[in-house]
């Protein structure tokens, strides 16, 4: 087994089997790290709680519901300021953050009383919003708070509402991925089949494991709408609560991220017969390939084929542009579960860029089958890593730049390496083809900027030259280009909007032609 | 012929591993499932078998198999010219060796967990 021990872990044995190095002639037989493992004893990891994956992960992005947190304030901590997944009914679910503030005398004498005050509290300041999600927390977890009753208590006196119990308290799991299941779980359980559909198209489909950040939910939809094809529902980026309680009827699972949502597609495939479709929304040749598949389960190839020979023609130029400046760089795709494998072989063959490592601080072992499968010989796998482990991998192998989050992000850039945010994102969206390209340009950006040669110098020793400015980032990344002969293919920077989501929630569709009887 | 098709399969099996999802579905039974079904219909397709498609599952393991099929006769164009009977063998030994690396093999200690 081709372990990679850390030199700041030799204290920490047990760590030495959550990374591995992918050699000449290994597979998944013979080099895949351990993961999804309670965090070992002595190492500082960086992982969020079971609550904070079912809540800010999967249940937030909902956006006709108020999202009450049964718990002390702090845990209502990360929102609108960290969470970049909008919705097109201007963002209700980030604008506004809810929770009981549970206190000391609380704990003592019992929350529910508090729970139910902050729910009809909160119902009467938004009057027009009929839906909630409320969530257990550690505290309210731990002293037997029973959010069902409550909720059941408070729907049998409001009969318009409808009320959904998360319990998934943070430690409820060795990291947020537990959140994701029980959530996963608990909305199949009580939920789906609570509600049914109004069929408008004879394809039906659920969109599951987006979380529409910064628009990418909006921008898959947009293909599948053009496609003539219905979403019953959108698990849960942009997603609409009672949609949601629909799922039941959808004729195909189209799964995204498998890691925070395969459990619920496995579920609707066990207990309803709906199949589950695992596609890429990211690359312009797994995307294409993926839109295809989506369309053939229906008949709609010529439609799909259309969309892509569109996308392709208006997008690849510009893509080629940022391929031909990036080719060769370096990169450590550390992202939170799905994009390590997503992104592990497609961004290299379509950016040119070279992915040295890969890591995942919640993945389990299938998403390191993945990211292991579809890397390069080389790379680094590595499972939950404490942050001496990040900076030891980062000095090791050089990268250009860091596709993370916020947390390891910053670090990176205290040892002067970029870092782009792929949680949350920079620029997204970075789905779809358009979205390919803008995650290009960012690369690009975090790469080249100028701000680099000023990020090297100290001026309390070095000398800085005055009748000099800095290079501009093209006259860094054009070194030695054949300017005729990219002028010739046609390549060019990328021109797209600033917003290229808001224009699409205003975009109409043609009706199906083909009548609901002939569909599968 | 048995080195060929050894030969063969391991470019096979590097092109599923890069491109595609469906062989890491969640549990050994989903993935003894996947494997049998979208490479049986792969199998179908390039022996120009007919495919059954009479069920939602049956026509979602098809669309996957569809695609393996077009990717592997534009990627590995000696597919092309093989006789039915050889890519019988090649699909067979291809699936074996799948679920091998992710099954029989695997040492992914979820696949044997009896929930998702």
């Amino acid at each position: 087994m081709p372990y990679h021990a850390f030199k700041c872990s030799e204290c920490i044995p047990e760590r030495e089997k959550h990374a591995v190095v992918k050699g000449h002639g290994e597979d998944l037989t013979s080099c895949l790290p351990l993961g999804y493992l309670n965090t070992i004893p002595g190492t500082i990891s960086e992982r969020g709680c079971a609550f904070c994956g079912a809540k800010h992960v999967i249940g937030t992005p909902m956006k006709d519901v108020i999202h009450l947190v049964h718990g002390p304030i702090g845990c209502c901590y990360d929102t609108w300021h960290t969470k970049r997944y909008i919705s097109d009914n201007d963002n209700f679910q980030l604008k506004y953050t809810w929770v009981t503030d549970m206190k000391e005398k609380n704990v003592v004498f019992g929350g529910e009383k508090l729970l139910k005050k902050s729910i009809i509290e909160c119902f009467k300041a938004f009057p027009d919003v009929k839906r909630m999600t409320i969530y257990q927390t550690c505290a309210s977890a731990l002293i037997g708070d029973d959010l069902d009753a409550v909720a059941k208590e408070v729907m049998e006196e409001m009969p318009d509402v409808d009320i959904f119990a998360c319990n998934s308290p943070g430690f409820g799991g060795p990291s947020q991925s537990g959140g994701h299941h029980k959530i996963n779980i608990a909305w199949v359980d009580k939920k789906v089949g609570t509600l049914e559909p109004e069929i408008t198209s004879p394809y039906t489909i659920n969109y599951v494991g987006d979380y529409n950040i910064q628009g990418d939910q909006e921008i898959m939809m947009d293909y599948f709408h053009q496609m003539g094809i219905q979403v019953i529902a959108s698990f849960t980026g942009n997603g609409s609560y009672d949609d949601l309680r629909c799922m039941h009827r959808a004729q195909l699972n189209v799964l995204e991220c498998a890691r925070s949502a395969e459990y619920i597609c496995n579920e609707l495939r066990k207990r309803y017969g709906i199949p589950r479709l695992d596609i890429d929304g990211y690359g312009f040749d797994l995307l294409s390939e993926s839109l295809m598949k989506v369309a053939m389960f229906f008949g709609l190839e010529d439609k799909a084929q259309a969309i892509i020979d569109e996308e392709t023609a208006r997008w690849k130029p510009e893509l080629d542009w940022y391929k031909r400046r990036l080719t060769g760089k370096k990169i450590c795709l550390w992202p939170g579960g799905s994009k390590l494998w997503h992104w592990a072989h497609v961004i290299e063959e379509e950016m040119g860029v070279k992915v040295v490592s890969v890591y995942s601080k919640f993945g389990h072992q299938g998403d390191f089958e993945k990211g292991v499968a579809r890397c390069s010989e080389g790379a680094l796998a590595i499972d939950d890593p404490n942050e001496l482990e990040a900076l030891e991998a980062m000095r090791e192998l050089e990268p250009d730049v860091i596709l993370t989050g916020m947390r390891p992000g910053e670090v990176a850039k205290k040892i002067r390496i970029p870092y782009l945010n792929i949680h949350a994102y920079h620029n997204g969206p970075y789905k779809g083809y358009e979205g390919w390209v803008r995650l290009a340009r960012d690369l690009y950006n975090a790469i080249y900027s100028p701000i680099h040669q000023l990020s090297g110098l100290d001026i309390s020793k070095d000398e800085i030259a005055t009748d000099v400015g800095f290079k501009s980032q093209r006259l860094i990344s054009d070194v030695g280009f054949d300017k005729a002969e990219i002028a010739a293919g046609g390549e060019r920077e990328y021109s797209g909007k600033y917003d290229c989501v808001s224009e699409l929630r205003g975009k109409t569709y043609p009706v199906p032609e083909k009548s609901f009887s002939a569909a599968v | 012929m048995e080195e060929m098709i050894k030969d063969h399969v391991e470019e096979l099996v590097d092109y599923i591993m890069h491109r595609c999802l469906w062989q890491f579905h969640s549990r050994a039974w989903d993935r003894e499932r996947q494997n049998a079904e979208i490479l049986g219909k792969t199998k179908q397709l390039l022996c120009a078998e007919p495919v059954d498609l009479s069920t939602p599952d049956d026509r979602c393991y098809w669309v996957d198999a569809v695609a393996l099929a077009n990717g592997f006769k534009r990627r590995f164009p000696w597919i092309n010219s093989m006789e039915p009977k050889n890519i019988t063998l090649l699909m067979q030994a291809l699936k074996e060796r799948m679920d091998y690396l992710t099954i029989t093999k695997s040492l992914n200690k979820e696949l044997t967990d009896p929930l998702y």
